[in-house]
This record gives C-alpha cells, structure tokens and sequence, in this order.
C-alpha cells in the first residue's frame, strides 16, 4: 500500500495494494494523477476511488474486454502485408483526466494557435508579408519541401484556410502545456479519441457517469457542420467525400471508422476522377459530382498532374479543380509548410506582427540552426536538446542528444554545420507521468495528448477531449511513435453535467440510403470479390474433407477411386498439376501435396491463398462490413492459425477436422448475408459474386468427378462423394435409395431448382439479381449483354436431357455431352463475370507522365 | 524589334490515350524590356476544360484536359512580340557591387528585396549546390570581384570550356556528370551556371525562352529550325535580375524571348502532366519558328 514514501494510498484506495505498490514518478517529473506528496489530486479521486474497488481479476476482465471490442470493431492499425495478424489497437483503460478550469484556458490556447496558424497559411500563400518583412527567415519556407508553389493563390470558401488543426502537447515539470508539434495536413487521431471514449465508456461505465465527462459529439457535428457549409455557390447539398490512402495506410481503422461516422463515402484516389473541370466518383450508377474532399493523403500525394507524379493516391488533375473553385478540400493542398518545426520559434515574433497578441499556450523552446547564435548555443547544449530535420519526411527520425555517445556527439554537429538552416533543436520535455494499468498493476508512464479543432464560421471548435497516449515502458519519454504506446482516453470533465441533445449520440450515424446508392464501385467489387473468395474456399474445403474422409475410411478405398478424388482436388483448387500429372509414387504418398493444397499461401488456388484472398476484400470493404461480420471474420482469423498450427508437420491424423471450423464460420457469414444485410446494391453485387462461383465451382466439379466413366463401385463412390461435398447425399439417398446413377445426381445437382447448391438455382438468381442493378434498361439492341448470357445458361441447363449427358462414349471412354456441358456453362459464366465487371467496376490503369522534351529539342 | 514566335509541341502515341491533363508554361510573359502583343493557342484534340492563369512566379500557365481517345495531340502556339534592347553598357557604369558584398548582405539580409531572393540561392529540385560546383566557380566569384564582370567571365568561361553536344545529355543528366564531362546543351549549361552561383552564394534564376537564330549568309532560312533556348539570370541589388546566355558568351538584349522564369527547369517545363492509357511508346516532335515581323 506504499507508494515509495507515500500514504496516501490507505485514505483513498484502502482494499487494493496492487493498484498502486509500483507507482513510481520520478522526482521532477509533473503527475497528472497525483501531487508531490502523493495524494492524489482531486479531480483523479471518484476515478482511483472507483478502481480500488474492482479487484485485479475485474481490472483484468475490463481490460481483456476493452480488447475484444478493439477487435470486434476492427480496430486496427499498421496492417502490413499480412491480412492475418493485424495489429490490434492499444488502449489503456485508466483515462487521462484535465479538470475544468484547467482545459478552459488550454481550449483557449488551441483555438488562438489555430487563428494564428490559418493567418500564416493565408500569408505565406498569398502577400508573404512574413517573409518580405523578415519575421520568417525567407530560407525556411523556401527550403521546404512542404511549401508547394503550385498552390499559390488557392484560397478555400469561407472566413478559413486551416479547417483542421491537431496540436500535440506535453506537460512540463511544472505541470505547464507546451506544444511539441502540430499536424496541419490530413490530422490523424480524432477518430481513434472516438473509438476510446465509446470503448472506455462501455467497459467502466459507472466511473465514466460518475465523472460528468464532457461529450465529444459536439465536437463531430461541427467538424460535419464545417465540412457542409465550405460549398454554398453551385449546390446546397454537397457530397462529401472521405479520401484515404487505402487499406494499408497504418491509420486505416480510423478512417473506415470516421467515414462512417459521419458518413461521407470512403473513397481512394483511383475511386475519384477529374472530368469537365470538376471531381466524380465512380459509382455504380455513374459519375456522381464531388463537392468536398477530406483528406487523409499528404499533400504532394494529390495530384499526378501536378505534384508527385509517381503517387499512387492521388487524383490526376485534383489541384486545378480546387484552383477553379470546383471542389473544396480540407485541409487545403500546401497546408503541410504549417508542419515545419523551424517555425515554433518564431511563433511569439509572428503572433505579434499578425495579430498583435502574445501566445496563451506555449510552443516548446526551440531553437534553428540557421541562425548563428541558435547554432552555437545547439552545438554546446546538444545532450540536453532534440535535433529534428526542418521537414518532417517519411524518413527522418529525431535525435535526441541525451542518448548520444560522443562520438555521435560530434557526428551529429558536423552534419548540422553543413546545412544548419535544415535543423531544428528542441528541448527536450519528458512528459507529465499518468497511470497506466499494466501487467496487473498501475504504473506511471510519461504522456503525451493530441488535441484537434476544426473551423467554425468565425473561430475554432475544439475537441473537448483529445487522444491521450502513454509509454509502454518507462524509459524512452517521449511518446512519438504508435506502435510503441498505449492509447488511453481523454476526459474533459465538465462543470455540470452535460444533457446528451439529440445530435449528443455518439453511435454510429445510420448511412442514409442515397449513400447506399452511391458507392464506390471500388467497394462493390471487393464485396464482389469477398463472395467470390468465399465460395472457392468453401467449396475447395468441403471437396478436401470428403477427399480425407473417403481416403481414412473404414474400408479400403480403390486405387481408381483415390486418383480420381485426388485429382478432383487439384482441379478444384487449381492447384495444378498436382494430382492430374502425378507419378505412382505421388498417388502412394499424397499428403505432402494435399498439406501444400491447403496451406501453401504461395500458391494461387489454395485453401490458404483464397481466405487470405477473402480477408485482403474484406479489409478494402471494412467501412461496409457489420459487427457482427467482424466478428466473423475475427475468428476466421483465428481458425486459419489454428489449421496453421495443425498442419505444421505436414497432414494432421484427422486433418478434415480444422477444416470443419473454417467451413462453419463461412456458413455463417453467408448466413449472416442473409439474415442481416440490407437489400442494397452492396449486398446484390456480392450475392453475385457467391452465385457465380458457386455455379462455376459446381460445373468444375461435375465435370472434372463425373466425365470419366468407371466402374460401378468407384462410380457409386465418386458420385456419392460429391453429394457428400455438397451436402447431398442424404437428401440424394432418400430420393433415390440406393440407385446411385450418374443421371440421378445430376438431376439433384444441376436442374433441381429447390436445391440451394445446383446449378439452376444459381443461374436463376443470378437471372433475378441483374435486374436490380442500375443502367440495365432494354436497348434496341434487346437485353443487355449480361441479361442474355444468364438466359443462355438458363436455358442450357433446363433443356439439358440427363440420360443424354450421362451416356458414355466407350470409343472416347468420356461423357462428351457431359463434358461439353460443363465446359460450355463454364465459359458463359467466366464471361458473364467479365462484362459485369467491365461494366461496373473501374479499371483505368493508372496515369503516366508525359514526356518531357529532351535535350535535342533544345539549342 | 518585331518577332512572332510559332512552336509546335507534337505527341505521338503507339496506343490512343483516352485522357489527359496537362499544364503548359508555353505562353510568354511580359517583361522589363520584352511586351507580348498577340497570343492564339490552339489544341488538336479540342480541350474539354482549359484555364489560363499566373503561377507562383508571375508566369502565365495554360492548363487544359482532354478526354477524348486520340492518338496524336498537337499544341500550336503562336505569339507576336515586342523587343526593345537592354543597353548593358548603362549597367555596366552603376557601382559595381562585388561578390563579396553581395555575399555579405545576403547573410543579414534587411531589406524584403534580399530576403526574397534568397529562394534563388538554396537548392531547387533539380539543382544541388555541390563542393565540386563551388570548386568550379570560387576563384571567377572570388570576393573582391565585381559581380557584373564575374558573371560574364564566367558566362564566357563555361563558353569555352563546354561542347555543345544534344547526344550526351538528357533532362535528366545530374550536373556532376555535365560538369565531369565539359559537354551538354544549353539547358545543361544554364543549369551548370545556377548551381555553381549557387554554390558560391550568390542568387541565380533560371530563364526559358526563344532565340532568333540567323541562317548562314546568303542562305535562306528555313522554317522550324530555331528552337526552345535557356539561359540564366543574376540577382544584383539595386539593378535586378540580369541575364547571361553561356551557350553563345554574351547578355542577352534583343534576340533573347523569355517564355518563364523560375529555380530550374523544373518550375517551368514547358509542358506537363499525365495521360491515361494508351502511350506506350510515346513520341515527341518539338518545332519552333522565330521570325522577324
């Protein structure tokens, strides 16, 4: 109950010596939980008071929740190549406390530090009175490779420039705010402070109520509000759009997340094109006219035409859009010079020419090398100080000079000689210390808290709240990096409670139906795609366990009766050759063949390939998937780890039991299809997908089982195991006993319409689907290209005579109407695939640069 | 003096190309000593969106789209200007503010004049000062000397030293190898010239323009034969920005027409942008005509 010399401990938290015996703040350090003596500080009491009454157990139990609905929520971040093992988002249950009278004067600060930054936006991109009159050495901005010319003179609608502003900040020792950096491009952070406060406020509910914490909802509507109102000249109702790098930026949760927050339509560069001087997204229905853009791409990323050229996030042509006035984007492009370290020391000079006043909440003292005597004073002081490049590039880390040898010393202040005005210095601050509960235990880690505003008509709205994050070890101080901290959230408390308004709710906001109409179609050929990926690994496994089953069987299985399963495996998967070009020794010994077919993710066609495949869809969706979709696909996750972990010596002894998992946790996504998703266009366009491949897997399947006539035994037991690997074989025993004839399975297979697995039903919901989809009118040409191909099928398949197609050819030894069949449907479906996507989805390669003249064309 | 200036940017693609966007620095700006009277612009296929503007240093852009599928696209500008010439020699009478000075009041730079030049003296994006550059030019810029003289010395310097050769450069080639190889055009050069001022701190621009070629005595000129040209100014207080054309050792006055100004070629190039599919093999034929009017 000690908390090194402390006693406090006894009068707050008098139960619970575990929450606090390793509490330890350094001397110096400012705490934000307690004082020096201490006692906890006041505003920190109904918070600690409400944990000494949970014991370790029930902090562990919160914890482990708060973990799983992260997770549920798909909140992620980082997701590498790998869409198995995300990195699940770190949060801290203890939240970060800021007392009233303590937030009013730092709210004050940030909106005041966001009036000042939009007035040097609006300077350095218009008259250049900073530089001109040199409260700005000239040298900084002109070197900065975030001062972009080419945005000289765009203005955006309206009182504002910078309509979003994220400002980091840290105590000092005396408990005092400085400001460490500010972000001024495409601010990260706010929708993970959302997904906190939903989490923490659901997992310690009754400390959140007891606490009068202040709403972070107010704060969306005017970030929403703000974004509605930038375009008023050519509509009064202007479609938003949320643009992002895509799925493998490492802030793609947030983004997914906000998007549908506020429900703008997440769209990626390739999503958006330039036509006719103004910006559309490529939707199912069309081009649908954007109005405004927010953005989560850098700057220079934006535009081909213009900027980088080699970016692969941007739209070819956005910039003369904006320079037209045609679309709006938040922030502006160029916005990123705000960025630049170099500037925070000027900061009080400008403040004083720009708008007469003195700065209420403090930058960090830091010092340019581009100055002669900030150079000395860096290169005598340098254990004591950061050194941080100008501009802030993907590559460059700060040096913090305490962790230098001497050596490196000495290195460093030869690369900073050389091109001084390219380096900043800092002090270094190592943050207050706030309690963190880790291994089963409270413990001080030092912090650090992003605050945000966004423009309002005449000011700035700031959040009342933040992201907090905290070290995960004690020892490096400042919290720069995510993936090496814990996020915890921010509560404002408020000096009343505050009554939650109807637009208080911090639930997800319903999308409304014109957006359903108008997505990406980006997004629907991942859904599109997602079914599709689906089906193949359903399908492949069902035929594997069959295939394990019969081969484990209680009798002996015949040697034609192996090959041909084994080879119907390879075909299936399209694993190929495998089994069809195998030698006697591969049918003697297969399981190395049958292990790589399941788990070899390299190889296109595998059971591991097409989940993974599935999960890479699913990840490009995210904004559209529901939470229980998640869930889904969560433990999808976790059972392909498991069949990972089953097949690591090669085939297990009951190796179709991991596959039995995967099978039902697919059931139930497509049953949760079913069941839950509304009847849109998402939800059509991926019941195309399942339907088609389930007809061309189906088709595959009877043709590559069924073609080759074998004898009775084999035959019988070929044509039973593929009712078995559709789950037909009862319902095939009932109908017809034991006459196990070719044509009967094909009768049960192909044209029994009440049966949800043949072929008909599949081809006859495709026939009903297209219908629905927008731009299918009848021409004079007749029926669209997709309507007739379907139809074709359609009636290849009810005109089929089974006797026919199960007759065998003994000069061939085949079943050519069989065969040409199969082969037929097959094709017309591949097409039918093709001209659905050709006509609905976007395939514009990318953009190329054009050739710029050579010398020759020179004198 | 009268000029009309015609030039002809031609692309042709191995597939046709269903969409483009560009931006062109191809029509001329005014001036201290050079008035554009006429301009006409024409664009084959026909632009669906064009916008003519002003970029960040003041020259004028044409920016336009196409989205059509066309397999050749054929920029046609043709200008009318008006030339007075500079009189050098009244420059060369001012003061002569030396390198040295220059240097010294660019360090503490107090008036906005200074300070904005200073965006001429840090790297661009196609130029890097470099010890070899400084190394090249130190003792012409040496601080005792006038700048005026240095600049044409050195100006005569790169003249006599380099080969004009269009087969050893591209508008790629790092001014490292220009310089190792003492060969290029005249880009190369006015490149070389920024980045050797440059490294010895002092301000340099880059210019892109037209110049009057004269055809042999007695022969005929022939259409199509003059072409795009660069060359390179200096920043001298009190008298501006002068320039000096290292391709042909002299300043330029009246045969010299400046199209656009910026760090490098890279804030200027004549015409970029980005087309979608087709291209392939993309081929272009530049041709420029200058006559006298």
């Amino acid at each position: 109950m000690q908390l090194q010399t402390g006693n406090f401990i006894t009068s707050v938290i008098t139960e619970k010596p575990a929450l606090s015996s390793a509490y330890d703040t350094p001397l110096n350090a400012y705490d934000e939980a307690f004082m020096s003596d201490r006692q906890p500080r006041k505003h920190w009491e109904p918070m600690l008071r409400g944990m000494s009454n949970l014991t370790n157990e029930e902090m562990l139990d919160r914890q482990r929740r708060a973990q799983r609905i992260l997770r549920e929520d798909g909140a992620t971040y980082n997701l590498n190549s790998d869409p198995l093992t995300p990195s699940v988002w770190s949060l801290d249950l203890i939240p970060n406390i800021i007392p009233t009278d303590e937030w009013l004067a730092i709210e004050q600060g940030l909106a005041q530090r966001s009036t000042l930054f939009d007035l040097i936006l609006k300077d350095l991109y218009g008259p250049q009175e900073l530089l001109r009159n040199g409260i700005i050495p000239s040298e900084i901005i002109f070197s900065h490779p975030g001062f972009l010319r080419q945005c000289h003179g765009v203005t955006v609608p309206g009182a504002h420039q910078l309509l979003l502003h994220a400002v980091d900040l840290v105590r000092d020792s005396s408990g005092q705010f400085q400001v460490i950096g500010d972000r001024t491009q495409a601010p990260s952070g706010a929708g993970y402070a959302l997904e906190n406060r939903t989490v923490v406020s659901r997992v310690i509910p009754n400390s959140f109520r007891d606490s009068q914490v202040r709403r972070l909802a107010s704060f969306f509507q005017s970030f929403k509000n703000m974004l509605s109102t930038l375009t008023c000249e050519w509509t009064d109702t202007p479609r938003i759009v949320m643009l992002t790098p895509g799925a493998f930026s490492s802030t793609y949760f947030e983004q997914a997340y906000l998007s549908n927050y506020l429900g703008f339509p997440l769209v990626q560069g390739s999503d958006l094109t330039v036509r006719n001087g103004a910006v559309w997204m490529k939707s199912l229905n069309g081009l649908a006219r954007v109005d405004v853009i927010l953005r989560r791409v850098e700057d220079s990323y934006c535009d081909q035409a213009e900027l980088k050229v080699d970016s692969f996030l941007g739209v070819p042509g956005l910039l003369e859009v904006v320079r037209a006035g045609n679309v709006v984007l938040a922030n502006p492009l160029g916005s990123g010079i705000l960025e630049a370290p170099a500037l925070v020391k000027f900061l009080p000079a400008i403040s004083e020419f720009l708008m007469g006043e003195q700065l209420t909440l403090p930058s960090v003292a830091s010092w340019w090398c581009g100055d002669k005597a900030d150079l000395a004073y860096v290169i005598s002081n340098i254990s004591n100080l950061i050194i941080k490049p100008a501009s802030r590039q993907h590559n460059s880390s700060s040096i913090y000079g305490h962790t230098l040898t001497a050596e490196q010393k000495h290195s460093a202040i030869e690369k900073i000689k050389k091109q001084p005005h390219l380096y900043v210095a800092q002090s270094y601050i190592p943050g207050s210390m706030t309690p963190v509960w880790l291994d089963g235990k409270m413990q001080a880690r030092p912090s650090l808290l992003r605050a945000f505003t966004v423009a309002n008509s005449k000011d700035y709205t700031v959040m009342p709240g933040g992201l907090s994050r905290a070290g995960e070890s004690d020892k490096e101080a400042i919290v720069s990096n995510i993936t090496h901290s814990k996020s915890k959230d921010t509560w404002i408390l408020a000096a009343e409670p505050e009554q939650p308004t109807k637009n208080n709710s911090e639930q997800i906001l319903l999308q409304d139906e014109a957006l359903q109409a108008n997505l990406p179609s980006r997004v629907v050929e991942n859904l599109f795609w997602m079914g599709r990926y689906a089906e193949r690994a359903e399908i492949g496994m069902r035929l594997l366990r069959t295939v394990f089953k019969q081969m484990n069987g209680v009798d002996p299985l015949p040697e034609e009766s192996k090959r041909t399963l084994l080879e119907m495996a390879s075909i299936q998967t399209g694993c190929l050759p495998g089994f069809t070009d195998a030698d006697e020794e591969l049918f003697a010994h297969p399981e190395d063949e049958l292990t790589s077919i399941i788990t070899d993710a390299s190889r296109a066609g595998s059971i591991k390939a097409n989940l993974q495949a599935m999960l890479s869809c699913s990840e490009q969706a995210k904004e559209m998937l529901s939470a229980d979709t998640r869930i889904i696909i969560n433990e999808l996750r976790d059972h392909i780890h498991e069949l990972d972990r089953a097949y690591t010596n090669g085939l297990p002894s009951a190796p179709e039991e991991s596959l039995d998992s995967l099978v039902t946790s697919l059931l139930a996504l497509s049953g949760l299809n079913h069941e839950s998703m509304l009847r849109g266009l998402d939800w059509t366009f991926q019941e195309i997908g399942r339907r088609t491949e389930r007809a061309l897997q189906t088709a595959t399947l009877l043709r590559s089982a069924l073609t080759k006539p074998l004898p009775d035994v084999p035959q019988q037991q070929i044509l039973e195991s593929v009712l078995l690997s559709v789950e037909a074989l009862i319902s095939f025993r009932r109908r017809y006993r034991n006459r196990a004839r070719v044509a009967y399975g094909l009768d049960l297979l192909m044209i029994d319409g009440t049966n949800p697995r043949s072929l008909l039903y599949q081809v006859e919901q495709l026939r009903r689907y297209i219908k629905e989809l927008p731009r299918n009118k009848t021409t004079t040409a007749g029926l669209s290209p997709e309507n007739k191909i379907i139809i074709k099928s359609l009636n290849d398949i009810q005109l089929a005579d089974l006797e026919e197609l199960a007759a065998i050819d003994e000069a061939t030894q085949s079943r050519p109407a069989l065969e040409q069949l199969m082969t037929e449907l097959l094709e017309q479906l591949e097409q039918f695939t093709v001209l659905i996507s050709d006509k609905y989805f976007d395939h514009t390669a990318g953009p190329q640069p054009l050739m710029k003249a050579i010398g020759e064309n020179n004198l | 003096m009268r000029y009309r200036v015609r030039h002809i940017t031609e692309y042709t693609y191995g597939a046709p190309v269903s969409l483009c966007y560009n931006m062109a620095h191809l029509l001329p700006r005014d001036t201290r000593n050079q008035r554009c009277i006429n301009q006409k612009i024409q664009i084959n296929p026909p632009p669906v969106y064009q916008n003519e503007g002003e970029d960040y240093f003041g020259n004028q852009t044409f920016y336009f789209s196409i989205q059509e599928a066309h397999k050749k696209l054929v920029i046609d500008v043709s200008t009318d200007f008006e030339i007075v010439p500079i009189d050098a020699y009244k420059e060369q009478i001012l003061p002569a503010m030396t390198c040295g000075e220059l240097r010294g009041l660019l360090s503490v730079p107090n008036t906005p004049e200074l300070r904005m030049a200073k965006e001429y003296l840090l790297d661009s994006p196609q130029i890097r000062s470099s010890s070899e550059l400084k190394a090249y030019a130190e003792s012409t810029f040496s601080d005792e000397k006038p700048i005026l003289e240095a600049a044409l010395n050195f100006t005569h310097k790169i003249f006599t030293e380099f080969k004009f050769d269009p087969n050893t450069t591209t508008v790629a080639t790092p001014l490292e190898d220009v310089l190792e190889q003492r060969s290029g055009v005249c880009q190369d050069f006015a490149h070389l010239a920024i980045g050797c001022l440059r490294s010895v701190g002092l301000p340099a621009r880059y210019m892109s323009g037209y110049l009057e070629t004269l055809p042999p005595p007695g022969q005929e000129k022939l259409v199509g034969v003059d072409a795009s040209h660069a060359w390179f100014a200096v920043f001298i207080p009190e008298l501006g920005w002068i320039e000096f054309d290292p391709t042909n050792d002299l300043m330029p006055s009246d045969q010299h027409i400046v199209t656009a100004w910026g760090r490098d070629y890279s804030d200027v190039t004549p015409l970029q942008g980005v087309i979608f599919e087709g291209g392939g093999s993309q081929q272009l034929a530049v041709s420029v005509d200058v006559k006298r009017i």
